[in-house]
């Protein structure tokens, strides 16, 4: 598991990233989604995700929808085509990044 | 896995919101992912209190109102704290110079209107203003944001129409009555219907609803109903007999009839019994007290208004005394010349035709003169009385 240091800059890309490839969803959703995609290695805080998504939500990045689960409501997420035009910059931003660490920190990539 | 009961849900909304979640939204998502955890994790019911509890600081670093101050922090924009600055100290200064501007004005104090119009001025042009902006931040719906901001103009106006009613400036009626329509039919059914779409403002939105309405209500009942019908059908009555009487006293001027001595002394007794019977109202006025009657007189215009209602005469419940007037008043009317009869009016004792609701009715005399009278009117009447009886012997 990595640091919640490195995670909290990549938390919007991630978040909008997964909402690029799907419709709706949900917190928790989210949460389980990352993990099961990383084998555990990248758990998304709630303590972040959620101040993160009510300010996507706020700034109109994202739209929601809540529905009701038996007895409760569950708030869905889904991306706003201004969102797709940030989530597309964010994920090409953060390939730059990288590659641009890759070389000051003179790191080989593994291939195998 | 399993399913959370309505209780132990309850139970977690209402721990969030003691923890310090004040954000409504933040809490319900906080609380379904929270029972997304526990219902994924749980495997025996009779764990949930441990589990939760165990759950929980997952959550946070070192409390859960960590997640609400982070939210806040990211939803501020610019100038946030400077507007919340300038919104606190305009909301203390508004209710700070309103009160104070309100009991100068009780006590006829020097600068009362100027405080009042200064704290209006900064609720209407400060305070609603950027409270608007805050709150429209807090949502995105369009509806929503149509619906603080008719509320905000609302607030504005209703304000302004106070100060106007206050400062008895032109305008302030059509103001307030437009305010009023305007909560009513505008207002009312936007806040209504945005409301009650979502589950969770549902009931609050209707308790509001109906406590605006009565709101409406009693600030209309307050500023718009007129005293009773009968108080202005006395005060006119009492109005035309008082023409009648100059009648009487045109008549008098140019009778040259010598008055009989019987006539003069039963038209004094009469006029006595008047003054015991004004003395004793007056007397009545002031809960019975023995008490010089001049000078209850000098203070009868601060005692006496029109809603302090005192009923001479309950209906159907003739007073002996009141007997008695009538009786004098009639044999003293049978004595009266025929061209003094017919202009004698007030002195008149018969049965009178009177017209309720359209509806024709005949009602004795005292009731006519003094039932469902106020203090004032039957005192009004009583001095016409007597000055009738003047006319007719002096």
């Amino acid at each position: 598991m990595y640091s919640s240091e490195l995670i909290k800059g990549t938390l919007k890309t991630i978040i909008l990233k997964l909402l690029t490839e799907n419709e709706k969803m949900y917190g928790y959703e989210l949460t389980q989604k990352v993990k099961d995609m990383t084998g555990g290695k990248i758990q998304l805080t709630e303590g972040a995700l959620y101040p993160t998504l009510h300010a996507l939500e706020n700034q109109g990045i994202l739209t929601t929808e809540v529905v009701n689960v038996g007895n409760r409501l569950r708030k869905y997420y889904a991306i706003t085509p201004s969102g797709r035009e940030i989530a597309s910059e964010k994920v090409n931003e953060f390939t730059d990044f990288i590659a641009t660490m890759i070389t000051l920190l003179d790191l080989k990539p593994n291939l195998g | 896995m399993i399913v959370l009961s309505e209780e132990q849900v309850q139970y977690i909304l209402e721990d969030l919101e003691q923890k310090g979640i004040e954000l409504e939204e933040l809490r319900f998502s906080l609380l379904d992912h929270i029972c997304c955890v526990l219902e994924e994790e749980l495997n025996d019911p009779a764990n949930f209190q441990d589990h939760y509890t165990k759950v929980l600081p997952r959550f946070f670093k070192r409390e859960l109102r960590e997640i609400q101050e982070e939210t806040e922090l990211l939803m501020r924009f610019k100038n946030y704290y400077a507007m919340k600055r300038t919104m606190i100290i305009s909301a203390g200064f508004t209710a700070f110079t309103f009160v104070t501007g309100a009991l100068f004005k009780i006590m006829h104090w020097p600068g009362a209107s100027v405080m009042i119009l200064l704290s209006i001025v900064t609720l209407c042009f400060i305070f609603l203003p950027i409270l608007f902006i805050f709150k429209t931040k807090e949502t995105n719906s369009t509806r929503e944001k149509i619906t603080l901001g008719v509320a905000t103009v609302f607030g504005i106006v209703i304000s302004l129409a106070t100060l106007f009613k206050i400062m008895h400036w032109p305008g302030a009626n059509i103001m307030w009555l437009s305010s009023l329509g305007f909560l009513f039919f505008v207002f009312l059914p936007l806040f209504f219907f945005s409301g009650i779409r979502k589950k969770e403002t549902k009931l609050n939105t209707i308790i509001s609803s109906v406590l605006i309405l009565v709101a409406i209500g009693l600030l209309f009942a307050l500023t718009q109903l007129r005293s009773s019908k009968w108080t202005d059908f006395q005060e006119n009555q009492t109005d035309l007999q008082l023409i009648q009487l100059t009648g009487l006293a045109e008549l008098h001027a140019t009778d040259t009839m010598p008055v009989s001595n019987e006539l003069k002394r039963k038209a004094n007794e009469l006029i006595d019994q008047i003054t015991e019977l004004k003395k004793g109202l007056i007397l009545h006025m002031n809960n019975g007290e023995q008490a010089e009657v001049s000078d209850l007189l000098r203070d009868l215009g601060k005692e006496i208004n029109h809603t302090n209602r005192f009923f001479f005469l309950e209906s159907g419940k003739p007073r002996p005394r009141l007997i008695e007037l009538k009786e004098n008043v009639k044999s003293l009317y049978s004595m009266l010349s025929t061209p003094m009869q017919e202009k004698a009016t007030v002195l008149n004792t018969e049965n009178r035709k009177k017209y309720n609701d359209s509806i024709e009715q005949m009602i004795s005399w005292e009731e006519d003169m003094f039932s469902y009278v106020t203090f004032s009117n039957a005192l009004r009447k009583l001095n016409q009385l007597e000055l009738a009886v003047h006319f007719c012997i002096d």
